[in-house]
């Protein structure tokens, strides 16, 4: 493993992982987050193009608080050591399967006879998968366990959807816009920290 | 008229009199109106004064009237009615409720009981002065839903209070916002019943009640047709206010509200914060200020939402705010709607929704099937992720009910529709597809059929339909009729099928009132058991060439005559002394070869199966000969060739056709065809014809002995043009014909019978020639068609000799032209007209020679005076025997002197008169005048100095001129050999030109290499007055070659050759040069042709 950001301590705490193995295994999760990369941005491509406008114009933007106690990839997130990047990607992986179920029945009462819902569902099972992988990775490298809490998330993002959809259908679209925005920052964050544990990948 | 008498009665009289008549009434009025006219003329200052009654409910009447001026609050007023029982009343205030009068005239009375004695008042009062004013209705409810933006009202109309039956008119105004706006007045009617009736008004308001505070009041009028008085609107109630939620904030209204396309819609914001826009997909609309920072807008004729719905969307600075609606169409009424069972246990309901509504989800339009009779209903469950969405529902047949009468109700928020169906579910049966298809043998021409159909049929009788289908064969349809049964499984019986046949069964059925055929079952294929072949094989017999061995043939039979498997065949021939027999031959094998000896034979075939041997086929051996035969021609048709005979009645039994491709070595046969023993035709068709190919075909006639060729004919099913072109060469050329041989083509690369040949020919080289196109008609291109099939030579003649001919050759039938063969032919040259063209021109030649000559001949007296005056003798001349004082007194005579004369070669042939010498002297050339430029010319070429005067002097004594002659020239003689070496002595002389006075050339030519001499030269020649020469010498073309360059190499002097003069002999012929060349063509001349004849 080359000497980049964070390394050296997960190589001191790796020696019961044989290294191929190690390496092998960030290989197909950090592959595994670049497929899912391009997914989240089609899953979010197509979401917007389904709510109608302005969804899907270029200018509409509206603010993005935290959703579910999920929030998305701050600024300083790239100064943050890497150990500490990648638990905070665990977490948001975690975090995100709910919200994506709860968007999916949203949208059920929207866009009931589109892909979009099968879309979403594939989007919480792909993001579950990651999250996993992710969190084999950090055991591997010794770090330390993230706080299990799927639990209050998926509690907290039913509460949110619940909340949405009480609302009207036009806050459960911005909540949908959100996780999908969400899903997709924290996915692609997820492949840039992990590229900088694959050997070859930017330092 | 007093006052007093006007008073009315009391009210109790009016209410016992109700019953006035209108004339009555009138007249009262009118009397009441006069008497309140002289009550008030005869009012007082200080009295009390107008009095005013109202009531509200028609049972008591409010009376007031004004204080005169003075009296304090707590007067005393003293009120009196007349003709009433209780008739005054001591009043401590202006105003007094009096229970209402019976109609009529009344006087009131009202006077102070201060000391005002004579201020008392006096009024005429009856119903007619009196107003009535309702009491303010009192709004006992006022509610609103948020969803609708509609307000609900309840109020009592307080029918209870009004003694009688009167028609309300209600008025109901709404204000919107803090400021009040009038936004709804609306004016309702009803009808006071005596009791108190609670009234509801609904109103739905264009803007969300979210957004502003609705307030609504109302009042009323009683319009009582009984009360005579003056009818009034009530005051406001006051007013109820409907609040928007003052705890939301930052919401869009109306939310997820549904409306139908086309709908006008006010979507309003609640907020605190500063709107800045609003817009609806790309469209920007005003906004509509509300109360505080709340806005609406205004949008009209909404279009039809996506499936998500039309986002409305409102921009603060901060935040993006909005709300969703749903615009689409109510529900469609159901099309299509039929209802139909397949097994008798369930009806399935099917319909078309019609238009889309453009609404989903749990907006989308809802079914349900209601059956009357029973009063049982299904509902159509939305289904949430198919795309297709079948529009179906299931109902249970219920027992002992065959009529459903179905009423399909459609509903969705915007509104509902409906359909129904009346149907007897006995008659609209579409069974399954029959499943299970098994067959059985009953024998060789029947099976049993049997299939799962499943259903509760007993109540119906089915219509099946059976599908026979068998090898090279149409599609029988039988129809069979079956009762229903309760277990599902029917069987029928198939008849009239032929032995040992593939089959294959399909099955469909419907209720014998026929609605619908269920699907058709899968195939079922079925071979049906073997049966005793029916017929005989179709049998032909061939003699072999040596007439000792027969071979018989026969036809495998077909399988609708073989009714099975044929395993093999017995063949015997029978005669009357002797039978041989050929057993068991098999199948594969169809035909035999026996010896026979000459006896007649009758041929016997019979095909076995493993049932049983059909009837024996026979047919005679013996073959009748016939002499009268000739080989015919025949075309087909394309598809088989039609054969036509006589009828002839020996022929007793049938004709047989054979035929075989006429390549094949006789005796040979493909196929062969047997017709009735009547018939005089027969279309041979086979699928083994080919087109282009010849067939022979023999027609049969059979007579009781045997059989008898009758025609032979040869043909084609279709004819094409051969394939190759005639080989042909070309036998003889001449120069003006080519004699062309050609060759038969063979029969297989003929295609057709021959028609003839075609053949084109034309100028034209290898490489050049132009013969495609030749059927084209062109001019250019001859053609012979050659329709005599006998001819195999063709002579071209009229053709030009020593010309190049491109020959092509084409052969026809009846298919067409077949392909060219060409070649290149150069026919011969002509040599008569060559030796005539050769021989002409030089007779022509010869004869004007001879012509010319002869001419020349007798005229050559004139010629020679002509052209070759004699030149003069000079020893004749004269100027030779002149004086030397003549001589030396003129510089001019100096030109004669001569100096001591050199003997030369130069010879005197002919003295001349002098005056025509001169004559023939005047020869002037432009190079002449340029005499003093000649001395630069050639310098070292001095002497080759040519002449060609036409004047030509013969040569009389020498005989070297016979030899001249024969070159034809004319030889001047050097005179610079006299003029150089004389000069040189001279040279002092020279120097001196005045002294000079010795002969001079006519022509100096520079000898010497050195321009600047020769010129120099010149220079003193001019000074001399002597002779010049008359042109210079290099202007002359050198002519004669073997003119002297250089003559006499073993003298000093150079021999110049001069023209004529006058004062030297014309012709200076040297000496025979040896060395010199022969001389060209180019020198030939007349002169020499003259020369040549010396002695002439």
């Amino acid at each position: 493993m080359s000497q980049r950001e964070g390394s050296l301590d997960f190589q001191a705490d790796s020696s019961i992982s044989p290294l191929p193995l190690l390496e092998a295994k960030i290989h197909q999760t950090h592959s595994l987050a670049r497929l899912l990369t391009k997914y989240a941005e089609q899953l979010f491509q197509e979401y917007v193009q389904l709510q109608g406008d302005p969804f899907g114009r270029p200018g509409f933007s509206p603010p993005r608080p935290p959703v579910a106690g999920l929030s998305a990839p701050g600024a300083g997130h790239a100064g943050l050591p890497l150990p500490e990047r990648l638990r905070l990607d665990a977490g948001a992986l975690a975090a995100l399967p709910p919200l994506l179920d709860a968007v999916r029945r949203l949208q059920a009462e929207l866009n009931p006879r589109t892909a979009l819902l099968r879309r979403l569902e594939e989007a919480a099972r792909r993001a579950r998968a990651l999250g996993a992988a992710l969190e084999a990775v950090l055991a591997a490298l010794g770090a330390e366990p993230r706080e299990p809490r799927p639990e209050p998330a998926a509690a907290a993002a039913a509460a949110a959807a619940a909340a949405a959809a009480a609302a009207g259908a036009f806050p459960a679209k911005l909540l949908g816009l959100r996780v999908c925005g969400l899903y997709r920052d924290w996915v692609s964050r997820t492949e840039a920290d992990l590229g900088q544990l694959v050997p070859g990948g930017p330092a | 008229m007093g006052p007093a008498s006007c008073l009315g009665r009391p009210t109790r009289m009016a209410a016992g009199e109700g019953r006035m008549t209108s004339h009555l009434r009138r007249f009262l009025s009118t009397f009441v109106l006069l008497c309140l006219m002289d009550h008030a003329s005869g009012q007082r200052k200080g009295a009390p004064r107008d009095l005013k009654c109202v009531t509200s409910d028609l049972q008591a009447w409010d009376c007031s009237w004004r204080a005169p001026p003075g009296a304090g609050r707590d007067a005393l007023y003293d009120v009196c009615i007349k003709n009433r029982p209780r008739t005054c009343y001591q009043l401590g205030k202006t105003n007094t409720k009096i229970p209402a009068l019976a109609p009529g005239h009344y006087e009131i009375t009202i006077s102070p009981l201060q000391d005002f004695g004579s201020s008392i008042s006096r009024f005429i009062l009856s119903e007619r002065n009196v107003s009535l004013i309702p009491d303010p209705p009192e709004i006992l409810r006022l509610s609103a839903n948020f969803s609708t933006s509609t307000l609900h009202l309840e109020w009592s109309d307080k029918g209870s209070a009004f003694p009688r039956i009167a028609n309300v008119l209600w008025e109901i105004k709404v204000l919107r916002t803090e400021n009040m706006e009038l936004v709804k007045l609306e004016t309702l009617h009803s009808t006071l019943s005596g009791e108190d009736t609670v009234l509801r008004w609904s109103w739905a308001s264009d803007l969300p009640l979210e957004c502003a505070p609705h307030s609504v009041g109302l009042r009323r009028y009683i319009d009582d047709t009984h009360f005579s008085g003056r009818k009034e609107w009530s005051d406001w109630s006051p007013l109820q206010t409907v609040s928007g939620s003052a705890d939301i904030q930052n919401k869009a209204f109306p939310q997820d509200k549904v409306v139908p396309v086309g709908s006008d819609i006010t979507f309003c914001f609640v907020t605190r914060e500063e709107v800045s826009s609003a817009q609806i997909s790309n469209t920007k609309y005003p906004l509509i200020h509300l109360d505080g920072e709340n806005v609406a807008i205004e949008v009209h004729n909404i279009s039809v939402s996506i499936s998500s719905g039309t986002n409305v969307v409102f921009m603060t600075n901060k935040d993006v705010y909005g709300t969703v609606i749903f615009a689409g169409y109510p529900p469609d009424i159901p099309q299509k709607l039929n209802c139909e069972t397949y097994d008798l246990k369930e009806i399935i309901c099917t319909w078309d929704p019609g238009r889309p509504t453009a609404l989903l989800g749990p907006r989308s339009t809802s079914y349900t099937l209601f059956e009357s009779f029973s009063g049982e209903s299904v509902e159509f469950k939305r289904v949430v992720a198919p795309i297709n969405e079948t529009y179906q529902l299931f109902f249970q047949v219920l027992p002992n009910q065959e009529i459903y009468n179905f009423t399909l109700n459609a509903l969705n928020p915007l509104g509902q529709s409906e359909s129904t169906i009346f149907i007897n579910v006995t008659e609209k049966v579409c069974p399954h597809t029959p499943t299970s298809i098994r067959v059985k043998d009953i024998n060789s021409t029947a099976v049993a059929l049997s299939w799962h159909l499943p259903g509760s049929f007993a109540k119906i009788k089915l219509l099946c339909q059976v599908e026979i289908n068998k090898a090279n064969s149409v599609r029988e349809l039988r129809n069979v009729t079956v009762k229903g049964v309760d277990n599902s499984n029917y069987l029928i019986a198939v008849d009239k099928l032929s032995p040992y046949t593939v089959y294959a069964f399909q099955i469909r059925c419907s209720s014998g009132t026929f609605w619908k055929w269920s699907k058709w079952s899968s195939e079922k294929q079925y071979l049906t058991t073997e049966a005793v072949p029916s017929k005989g094989p179709d049998t032909w017999r061939e003699w072999r060439s040596d007439g000792k061995n027969l071979i018989i043939y026969w036809k495998p039979l077909p399988m609708n005559e073989a009714n099975g498997k044929i395993l093999f065949y017995n063949v015997s021939c029978s005669s009357e002394e002797k039978t041989q027999s050929l057993s068991e031959i098999p199948d594969p094998q169809h035909k035999a070869e026996i010896q026979l000896d000459k006896h007649d034979y009758i041929i016997s075939v019979v095909a076995k199966n493993s049932v049983g041997s059909s009837p024996p086929s026979r047919i005679a051996s013996m073959e009748i000969p016939n002499d009268d035969l000739r080989v015919e021609q025949t075309i087909g048709t394309g598809n088989g060739v039609l054969l036509t005979w006589s009828y002839d009645p020996n022929m007793t039994c049938d004709y047989v056709i054979k035929w075989c491709n006429a390549s094949q070595p006789q005796p040979c046969l493909m196929d062969w065809k047997k017709v009735r023993a009547h018939s005089t035709e027969a279309l041979i068709q086979s699928d083994q014809f080919r087109p282009g190919v010849r067939y022979h075909f023999f027609l049969y006639g059979c007579r009781d002995r045997g059989y008898q060729l009758l025609r032979s004919v040869v043909g084609y099913v279709e004819e094409l043009a051969p394939t190759v072109a005639p080989n042909f060469t070309v036998e003889d050329t001449s120069a003006d014909s080519i004699l062309v041989k050609w060759e038969d083509i063979p029969v297989e690369e003929l295609r057709g019978f021959l028609r003839g040949y075609v053949f084109y020919f034309e100028k034209g080289e290898r490489d050049t020639s132009k013969m495609r196109g030749l059927e084209s008609g062109r001019s250019d291109v001859k053609v012979k068609n050659i329709t005599d099939l006998s001819q195999k030579t063709l002579r071209i003649a009229d053709l030009q000799g020593k010309t190049s001919y491109h020959l092509v050759l084409r052969a026809y039938t009846g298919g067409g032209l077949g392909p060219e063969k060409g070649m290149f032919v150069v026919t011969k040259e002509n040599s008569v007209g060559l030796i005539i063209a050769i021989l002409i021109p030089v007779a022509v030649a010869v004869l004007v020679g001879l012509v010319t000559s002869v001419l020349c001949y007798r005229k050559r007296e004139w010629i020679k005076e002509t052209f070759y005056p004699d030149i003069p003798n000079p020893e004749n001349c004269k100027a030779l025997q002149f004086q030397k004082a003549v001589c030396e007194g003129s510089s001019a005579l100096k030109t004669l002197e001569m100096n001591p004369c050199t003997p030369n070669s130069v010879e005197v042939l002919e003295t001349r008169t002098a005056v025509p010498k001169i004559e023939d002297t005047e020869i002037t050339s432009p190079v002449a005048e340029r005499a003093p430029d000649g001395s630069e010319a050639e310098p070292e070429n001095p002497v080759a100095v040519s002449y060609c005067p036409p004047v030509i002097e013969e040569e009389l004594a020498n005989p070297g001129a016979e030899e001249a002659a024969g070159t034809a020239q004319v030889v001047y003689i050097d005179v610079q050999s006299m003029y150089q070496p004389q000069a040189q002595p001279e040279a002092e002389p020279d120097a001196e030109p005045g002294a000079g006075g010795g002969y001079k050339p006519q022509m100096h030519l520079p000898v010497t290499p050195a321009a600047g001499d020769a010129a120099a030269a010149d220079g003193d020649a001019e000074g001399a007055a002597g002779y010049r020469p008359q042109a210079s010498g290099n202007a002359w073309t050198l002519v004669s070659p073997d003119s002297p360059r250089s003559t006499d190499s073993g003298s000093d002097a150079v021999s110049f050759g001069s023209p004529c003069s006058i004062n030297s002999r014309q012709f200076l012929i040297p000496p025979k040069d040896e060395d010199s060349p022969p001389s060209s063509g180019g020198g030939w001349s007349f002169t020499n042709f003259f020369q040549s004849k010396p002695n002439d």
